[in-house]
């Protein structure tokens, strides 16, 4: 009964979608992206895709920051296409994937508050995607408090940081620590309002929803060791979803090295292989874990492009739009490496990018 | 007469000339304690020469390592320069000077105090994080070497400005101070020996004089006895000759 009415309302968006998916480079393209010697090539080759001339005003020389700048914009002007285009309940759904972005923004914007700076420096540096109305105001607040009860109560993300936070915890706490709580607060919102869509978009979004916060928690605990970070504090910071959750969640919580974490993550399917050749890791000493997490990062990526892929399979579901971001996302920083590569002349890293198509 | 080159103004007297040889002996002995500190100068301006070569060549690749690894953390977590300069509080890495000391020169050292622990070790927590621990290893390290290059290049700047000097110094007491003093020992010599010559050649003339005036009074004398026709009388005129001229004093002899 979804698919008879859903071309109704979202069947030009999602044929907008496939036809943006259609534009994501392509093996070959990437292929020639790394035979280029300058970033003039690179340029020239790009403008043979579906970015065109998107480069073509800039002053050279280019710089990869530059690069990384404008393929973004594109991204941007396709979402807010999509955006300006879209009914509820997709209008409420293409909102949720931004909101990612604006508690990115407005953690830099606390930061920025936090130590007294002229906040409006710091709209620039905000992802063009996390931009909503009320954000030039939080540049208005002088304190936290002021912040707090004027200004970010007003924005979509309240009820995250209403759930989690005092106005008192926002001076104190390691504002990584916020970042992670309101982003662990959203991930489990944005999973209950996939449940409310119905199948298959629940289907396909809480897949790619559970990968997101398995890796998140993996990489908080990786990321936590040997830090000043309590292991109660650890555990707050894990999403209650995920196909580790809870009882992978509570054992990760009280984890101390890297094999604990094998260990755990060995009870799922899927993930067992993300730890394949760690185990002689732990026989070589500390050095080898740094390169290991580094490496257990590239297979995340790979993943989730996988699962994003995936995503394109079904018909008459929400997936494909969020699917669409992140993979456009991965190929800007594919772009941003290969031209990273290109400019420090780094050939013998070129190739650790992450294919899409 | 010395007159070859350049000496001092001075009255030639013996006491001016021992003087003079003490002071081509301090000469001497300066000018080649300066030598041996340029000679162990060179060998360490050399010996750091090398090592700031080294150095810099190593900087290159570390310096590539360092903003390659940056690159790593972008392509991981994004843009994290803002976070990261809001946090940093403290100084985890200063640099602290100490001063070596080489032949007399002082050289100031650069050493590096990590601090342990940092501001921002939570950074990149959801995400990226062992990239940002990664680039933030490598940076150091290429602090590290930066810090090595600059005491390396201050002392070879420093030693530098000492070997000239010290060369300048050489060269002047080997090539101005040490004739000037040769010269006016030459010069004191020569007018010791010409004051000599002088001399006896003055004495011979009062000799000379001496005689002429004696024989001139014996002759008027004679000539006197023969006009009052007396006998000339030879006992006294010949005691009075062979008197030694030196032992009377005589008032045209000034010393």
């Amino acid at each position: 009964m979804e698919a008879l009415f859903f071309n109704v309302d979202t069947g030009f968006l999602e044929a907008i979608v496939r036809g943006y998916k259609a534009g994501i480079l392509t093996q070959s393209q990437y292929a020639n992206l790394t035979q280029c010697e300058t970033l003039e090539d690179f340029r020239t080759q790009l403008s043979a895709t579906d970015y065109g001339n998107f480069l073509a005003n800039e002053p050279t020389p280019l710089s990869t920051v530059t690069i990384a700048d404008k393929a973004t914009q594109i991204l941007v002007d396709q979402f807010n296409y999509l955006r300006s285009n879209a009914v509820e309940p997709l209008s409420k759904f293409l909102d949720y994937i931004t909101y990612a972005y604006m508690i990115d923004n407005v953690v830099l914007l606390i930061t920025g508050t936090l130590h007294e700076r002229d906040t409006h420096e710091l709209l620039d540096r905000c992802h063009p995607l996390g931009v909503f109305d009320t954000m030039p105001a939080l540049c208005v607040a002088t304190n936290v408090e002021e912040l707090y009860q004027s200004v970010l109560v007003e924005t979509p993300l309240a009820p995250y940081f209403r759930g989690c936070l005092s106005a008192s915890d926002l001076d104190d706490l390691n504002i990584e620590i916020i970042r992670n709580t309101v982003y662990k607060a959203y991930l489990e919102d944005f999973y209950q309002f996939c449940a409310t869509l119905g199948s298959p978009t629940t289907d396909v979004m809480q897949r790619i929803l559970a990968f997101e916060a398995d890796r998140r928690t993996v990489n908080i605990t990786i990321n936590s060791f040997g830090t000043d970070l309590t292991k109660e504090d650890r555990a707050k910071l894990f999403p209650a979803i995920g196909r580790l959750f809870p009882e992978g969640n509570n054992a990760l919580a009280k984890a101390d090295d890297i094999d604990q974490v094998r260990i755990v993550c060995e009870n799922v399917g899927e993930y067992r292989a993300f730890f394949d050749g760690s185990s002689n890791s732990g026989a070589n000493g500390h050095g080898d874990d740094a390169g290991f997490a580094t490496q257990l990062e590239d297979r995340f990526f790979h993943t989730e492009v996988h699962l994003n892929k995936l995503a394109f399979l079904q018909q008459f579901q929400y997936g494909v739009f969020y699917s669409y971001m992140k993979l456009k996302e991965q190929e800007i920083r594919n772009l941003t490496w290969i031209a990273e590569c290109i400019a420090q002349d780094a050939k013998d890293r070129i190739q650790d990018f992450i294919p899409i198509f | 007469m010395s007159g070859t080159g350049a000496r001092e103004n001075i009255f030639a007297t013996r006491m001016a000339l021992t003087n003079t040889k003490l002071r081509l002996k301090g000469a001497q002995t300066g000018h080649s304690l300066l030598a041996k500190k340029r000679d162990a100068l060179t060998t360490r301006f050399r010996a750091i020469l090398r090592k700031v070569d080294e150095a810099k060549r190593k900087m290159g690749r570390v310096m590539q390592l360092a903003s390659f690894s940056m690159a790593e953390v972008t392509y991981a977590t994004g843009d994290i320069s803002y976070l990261v300069q809001e946090q940093a509080k403290q100084a985890t890495f200063r640099v602290k000077t100490k001063q070596e000391n080489v032949s007399g020169v002082v050289l100031p050292t650069f050493e590096v105090d990590r601090v342990p622990g940092s501001d921002f070790n939570l950074t990149g927590l959801g995400r990226g994080g062992q990239q940002v621990l990664k680039a933030k290893e490598v940076y150091a390290k290429a602090i590290e070497t930066l810090v090595e290059l600059a005491s390396l290049q201050t002392a070879f700047t420093i030693l530098d400005e000492v070997i000239r000097a010290t060369n300048r110094r050489v060269n002047a007491i080997e090539h101005v101070v040490m004739p000037r003093l040769e010269n006016t020992i030459k010069y004191i010599i020569s007018e010791l020996d010409e004051m000599d010559r002088e001399e006896f050649f003055r004495l011979k003339k009062v000799q000379g004089k001496k005689k002429r005036d004696n024989a001139a009074a014996e002759a008027q004398r004679l000539a006197d006895a023969a006009e009052r026709g007396e006998e000339p009388q030879e006992d006294e005129p010949e005691a009075e000759a062979t008197e030694d001229l030196l032992s009377s004093k005589d008032n045209d002899v000034i010393f």
